[in-house]
C-alpha cells in the first residue's frame, strides 16, 4: 500500500524552496527566487505555506535600511522532505 | 501536478543549484599569502645579506594585516546570499588556526624568558660553554626551530579546507607545508624563514590567485 505524497512538498515550487534549504544552513530570499524564477509574489505565498507547517523559519530583519527575509529548514521539514524522498522511491521503484 | 520521477529531478536540479552557487574569492589567501610570503623571503634575505633592520621585525607586518582581514571579511560576509554548513565549518577551523597561531607566537615569546625566571627562582642559571676558547658564560633560553611549529600550523587549516572542498591547489599547498615542516627540523633559522615564505606563497597566494579568476569568470569553487 502506497503512502500518500505529502501534498505540501508535492507542489513544484514548495518542493523547490525545501530542496535548496536542505542543501544550506540559511539562504536569502533574493537566493531562493533567483534559483526558482518564481515571481516574488507567488514565492511569498508558498514560503508562508512552509512557515505555517513549521517546515522552515523565517527571519525578518534590516540590512542597511533595506529589508532582508531569511529562510531555514526546520527539523520537522528535514524529516518530512526525507520522508517525502522515501515515498517517492517506493512509488519508482513499483513502477 | 508533478510526477514522482519529475519530483525526483527536480529535488536533483535543486540540491545542485544551491551547490553550484558558492563562490569564493580569494581575498583572505591572498592577503595572508602574500603577507606571509613577503615576511618570510624577507627575513630569509634579512640573514643572508645581514641587513639591518633596527628595532624593526617584519613579521609585525602580519599583525598589521589583521585589521584590513577583519574589514574585508565583514565586507564580504554582507554580500553573501546564502551560508553553507560546510562554509561554516571551515570557518570554525580558520578561527581555531588564527587563535593556534596567536598561541605558538606566544608560547615563543614568553617560555624563554619565564623558562629563565623559573631557574632563577631556584637559585640556577643555565651556562653555555665555548668549545674553541673555553669561555663559559650565561645562556639565555630559546625555543628552537619555532618555524617549524609555524610550518606545521599553516598546513592543518589548507590541508582540511583542499580535502573538504576538493581544491587542487590547497591539497599541493598543504602537502608541499608537510614536506617544509620535516626539512625545517634539520635546518638553520635562516631557511626556516625561506621554508614560510614559501608556504605563504603555495597554501595561499597561489591558492587565492586561482580563486580569484575563478570568482571573476564566475566559476564555483
Amino acid at each position: 500500500m502506497f503512502k500518500e505524497l505529502d501534498p505540501i512538498l508535492h507542489s513544484q515550487l514548495r518542493l523547490s524552496v525545501m530542496s535548496l534549504l536542505i542543501s544550506v544552513k540559511e539562504a536569502e530570499f533574493t537566493f531562493i527566487k533567483e534559483k526558482t524564477n518564481a515571481t516574488a509574489g507567488n514565492l511569498s505565498v508558498q514560503v508562508q505555506k512552509l512557515k505555517d507547517v513549521g517546515y522552515i523559519d523565517v527571519k525578518k530583519e534590516f540590512k542597511d535600511n533595506y529589508p532582508l527575509t531569511t529562510l531555514n529548514i526546520t527539523a520537522k521539514g528535514i524529516e518530512c522532505f526525507e520522508q517525502y524522498v522515501k515515498d517517492l522511491q517506493q512509488y519508482l521503484q513499483v513502477k | 501536478m508533478l510526477t514522482e520521477k519529475e519530483s525526483l529531478d527536480l529535488i536533483a536540479t535543486m540540491i545542485q543549484k544551491a551547490k553550484g552557487n558558492f563562490h569564493e574569492r580569494g581575498t583572505s589567501a591572498i592577503m595572508w599569502g602574500a603577507v606571509v610570503g613577503f615576511c618570510g623571503l624577507f627575513s630569509f634575505f634579512k640573514f643572508e645579506f645581514e641587513i639591518n633592520t633596527g628595532w624593526f621585525d617584519v613579521w609585525f607586518l602580519t599583525l598589521l594585516a589583521i585589521i584590513p582581514q577583519i574589514y574585508l571579511a565583514i565586507k564580504e560576509s554582507r554580500d553573501i546570499k546564502v551560508k553553507t554548513h560546510q562554509q561554516e565549518a571551515l570557518n570554525a577551523v580558520w578561527i581555531v588556526y588564527g587563535i593556534t597561531i596567536f598561541g605558538v607566537i606566544a608560547y615563543g615569546n614568553i617560555v624563554p624568558g619565564a623558562t629563565e625566571q623559573i631557574f632563577k627562582s631556584v637559585g640556577k642559571e643555565l651556562l653555555e660553554k665555548n668549545i674553541a676558547s673555553g669561555e663559559i658564560k650565561t645562556y639565555h633560553p630559546q625555543v628552537f626551530s619555532q618555524s617549524s611549529l609555524l610550518l606545521l600550523v599553516y598546513a592543518f587549516p589548507t590541508l582540511v579546507t583542499g580535502l573538504v572542498k576538493k581544491f587542487k591547489p590547497m591539497l599541493y599547498g598543504a602537502v608541499l607545508c608537510y614536506a617544509l615542516f620535516i626539512a625545517s627540523l634539520f635546518t638553520q633559522v635562516k631557511y626556516d624563514m625561506l621554508f614560510n615564505g614559501i608556504a605563504g606563497i603555495f597554501n595561499w597566494l597561489i591558492p587565492g590567485l586561482i580563486l580569484r579568476n575563478r570568482f571573476k569568470k564566475g566559476l564555483p569553487c
